[in-house]
């Protein structure tokens, strides 16, 4: 049956009001029941949806506590840069973030980074998703990107089904979202891995 | 079945559906507002007969849903924390008068605040109305609660509360939903007369008193061996144990697996009244209880003994704010460290806060949203009566005036026309002559703006009233107001309430409706407001800023957009960006000059009067000015 499962995966969700974080929260949600998880999330609604800092918190296959303690989760994912690095501090020792950002996250945190072994990923994932057809998308394209990396425990016929289970009229858009943002990481990670294949 | 994802709010929902619930009302606040719109969901759904409706305010719900329960049905009421302040008057009376049919008052707290005023506890509402509360730590607990807290009800012939918080309100769970496959039939039950209970004098009111302190000392007995309060991890040999409810023991729960700590729980379920006797059995051997709960002490307040106990009234448990994973884990690392217990230290990561705090990255305040009329309106009061005039402001999206500057006060719901009515009185007492203008929702003023209205037209005051009217409940998600055509159910059965023949019948001579997005005229119309308000035999101006929320109804900018163009002159001055407060209008990276967020610029064109120094302009003017 290959490796057995950690006991948990925990996902945390940065971005701001209408950028889609619960949107994205409900497809993790239910990739987890297709991938057969206990799932528990929560999710920020009311005034701060009104453009302000948004956090959704995801444990799939735990306990029952809905938020993630600071320095507990697995992965990040950041639908804007800003509000990604201030939810840095929800990653365990290890962990991966995801952002939306033409650009990379300030040199000064190399430093602090590699002192928790953490990796951010910067990925144009608005313009993936312009060249896709909707600009909306750029949220399915993150966990796209975010399914392409190892640490990624959710399959990806789960991660499909649930994309087409929410989408309605945008599910075709969607699922060509996901399709790029995964190739956009793996191509990525392919050629800083070359020179060592070689 | 398969399993399915519920919202806290749904699961609340599917409760009361699968429980024969019949009669559910509310009114519309965070964080509460999806148990309304799931019990809609799932009836449709499910086909089954039940009475939805927004009333008007909370106390309208709480009473037309007791009604319900005083004829046998069972009914429920959901509102936000602050709503029940609202209800509490039929709620301490309901206590002694009883109810026939299960009646389940839900009122959502909001430890943090994230939305609201206060971060008051509402069960202890419930313990100064004695009424017995079930509180729940999950979605799917909060389900099965439903249903046991309506046969306590029916078994006690009293009220109950069935008390979730944020977190829980919030959270999604999976769960796996076992409806039954048909609607059973309405209960054959009509009203009966019991003046014993329905009309009890004072007299009768000191004895159905008596009869409600006996009753919720047999609960008291039955929750003690109830199994909504559970021993758990009896093994263990710890001294020092904990006592904790709601979303606080799943959390508690985490933060002990973490600190690699298993200590003796009590998992409360009925905060009020609470299991002594239980609570007794389990104390008895431990050196130190801790007690986690939220958003205040109730259960810890109850305790006979608190000289063991560590929480929020000794300071070991802040006083204030929401107990996050990082404070629970914090606060039992500290004390289980104190009582000798080894735990598993958490990693360190000092160095990547300061990090991150040394960037200072941009804080994000809600803001009104791109399009939304209530900017275009604030921005006209500005510039009309300037930053010297009073603005008296009220509980809605609007709120967020605040940020604008046009907003001075907020208190409660409707309380923009009573501190404008006050402000008057205490200002004619010194000569105050600084104009006072007030503005309040639509949806705002139905709930609790008309009694203060007539109360300040009444008593002489002069004001100008804005009422903010974007035709639907924005803030909370959308929920229609009696002054539109639609029900709770989706249908346009309503009958609609028109808010300008209120206001005259109120007793308001001047009375006007206006389009905010029309700036020139809006203004014109205010300082006419202004005058009448000043004018001899003038009084109360009601200015009503006319034009639907753009989440609600974005076709009239959809067919009329103006695209606007910020010009090469542009200087980054800044005054659009802080006094109009536009998400789309954003300063360029080295600040140098304001942009136009594409992206979520709505092309409604409201910015154009907000660059004093004319360089935000049509975009066709700008395409003009190049071709000339």
């Amino acid at each position: 049956m290959g490796q057995p499962m950690p006991s948990e995966f925990k996902v945390v969700i940065a971005g701001i009001g209408g950028q889609g974080v619960v949107f994205a929260t409900r497809i993790l949600a239910t990739a987890a029941l297709a991938w057969g998880r206990p799932v528990v999330a929560c999710e920020t609604h009311g005034m701060s949806q009104r453009g302000g800092s948004v956090l959704s918190h995801l444990r799939l296959g735990g306990g029952e506590a809905p938020l993630l303690r600071q320095g507990t989760a697995d992965v990040l994912l950041a639908f804007d840069l800003a509000e990604g690095l201030r939810a840095l501090p929800y990653l365990r020792p290890g962990g991966v973030a995801f952002a939306d950002n033409d650009g990379s996250y300030p040199t000064e945190l190399e430093a602090p980074l590699s002192s928790r072994r953490l990796r951010i990923h910067c990925l144009p994932a608005r313009r993936i998703a312009e060249d896709g057809g909707s600009k909306a998308a750029a949220n399915v394209v993150i966990i796209g990107a975010a399914s392409a990396h190892p640490d990624w425990l959710i399959p990806m016929d789960a991660l499909r089904a649930a994309v087409a289970k929410l989408s309605g009229r945008s599910t075709d858009q969607n699922l060509r979202a996901l399709d790029a943002g995964y190739q956009a990481f793996a191509s990525s990670q392919a050629q800083l891995t070359r020179p060592e294949v070689a | 079945m398969p399993a399915e994802i519920l919202m806290g709010n749904e699961a609340i929902a599917f409760g009361l559906v699968e429980a024969g619930c019949r009669v559910v009302t509310a009114y519309p606040g965070t964080p509460s507002s999806e148990i309304l719109a799931g019990v809609v969901k799932f009836k449709k759904q499910l086909g089954r007969r039940i009475h939805t409706e927004w009333s008007t305010n909370e106390k309208v719900a709480f009473e037309v849903a007791l009604a319900a329960s005083w004829t046998g049905l069972r009914a429920a009421v959901a509102m936000k924390q602050v709503g029940l302040n609202v209800a509490s008057d039929p709620l301490f009376s309901a206590a002694y008068t009883g109810v026939r049919g299960g009646f389940l008052v839900i009122p959502a707290d909001d430890p943090g605040p994230h939305s609201s005023q206060t971060e008051q506890d509402s069960r202890l509402l419930a313990l100064s109305a004695k009424i017995p509360v079930l509180d729940p730590s999950s979605p799917a607990e909060a389900l099965a609660m439903v249903g046991e807290a309506f046969t306590l009800s029916e078994q006690l012939g009293l009220p109950v509360m069935l008390r979730p918080t944020t977190r829980l309100c919030h959270a999604l769970q999976s769960m796996v939903l076992s409806p039954q496959a048909a609607d059973q039939p309405v209960p054959e039950v009509r009203f009966r007369k019991d003046p014993d209970h329905w009309t009890a004098t004072p007299k009768l009111r000191y004895r159905l008193h008596q009869e409600l302190v006996e009753k919720l000392r047999a609960v008291e007995r039955a929750f003690d061996g109830s199994p909504l309060n559970q021993i758990l991890s009896e093994g263990s040999t710890a001294k020092v144990g904990l006592i904790a409810s709601g979303v606080a023991f799943q959390t508690a729960r985490q933060a002990l697996a973490d600190l690699g700590v298993e200590i003796p729980i009590l998992k409360i379920g009925t905060p009020y009244p609470l299991p002594r006797g239980k609570v007794e059995t389990f104390v008895r051997g431990l050196d130190t209880v801790v007690v986690l709960e939220e958003p205040d002490a109730c259960i810890e307040l109850q305790l006979p003994d608190r000289t063991r106990v560590r929480g929020r009234l000794d300071g070991s448990v802040p006083s204030a704010g929401e107990l996050s994973p990082e404070v629970v884990h914090g606060v039992l690392a500290r004390v289980l460290t104190e009582c000798g217990v080894s735990i598993q230290p958490p990693s360190d990561d000092s160095v990547l806060q300061a990090a991150l705090a040394a960037l200072d990255l941009p804080t994000r305040r809600p803001r009104l949203c791109p399009g939304c009329s209530h900017r275009s309106a604030f921005f006209a009061l500005k510039r009309e009566f300037g930053p010297q005039a009073i603005y008296p402001g009220d509980i809605g999206c609007y709120t967020l005036g605040t940020n604008l500057r046009a907003v001075d006060t907020f208190v409660d719901m409707g309380a923009a026309v009573t501190m404008a009515d006050g402000l008057f009185k205490a200002g004619q007492l010194v000569g105050e002559t600084r104009p006072l203008i007030a503005t309040i929702g639509d949806s705002t003023f139905l709930h609790s703006g008309i009694a203060p209205l007539i109360n300040a037209v009444h008593t002489g005051s002069r004001f100008v009233l804005v009422i903010l009217d974007n035709h639907t409940t924005a803030m909370t998600g959308l929920q229609p107001t009696a002054a539109g055509p639609d029900l709770a159910d989706g249908s346009d059965a309503a009958r609609s309430i028109s808010i300008p023949d209120l206001v005259r019948a109120c007793g308001v001579a001047f009375v006007e409706m206006i389009d905010p997005y029309d700036q020139e005229s809006f203004r014109a119309e205010l300082r006419r407001a202004y005058e009448h308000s000043q004018a001899p035999q003038g009084g109360v101006a009601v200015l009503i800023a006319d034009r639907p929320c753009v989440l609600l109804d974005p076709s009239s900018v959809r067919a009329n957009p103006v695209v606007v163009t910020i010009t090469e002159e542009c200087d980054g001055c800044r005054y659009c960006v802080e006094a109009f407060e536009c998400p789309a209008l954003v300063l360029s990276p080295d600040r140098s000059r304001v942009d136009v967020d594409r992206r979520i610029c709505i092309d409604c064109g409201q910015c154009i009067d907000a660059c004093h120094k004319g360089f935000i302009v049509p975009a066709s003017m700008q395409s003009e000015v190049n071709a000339g």
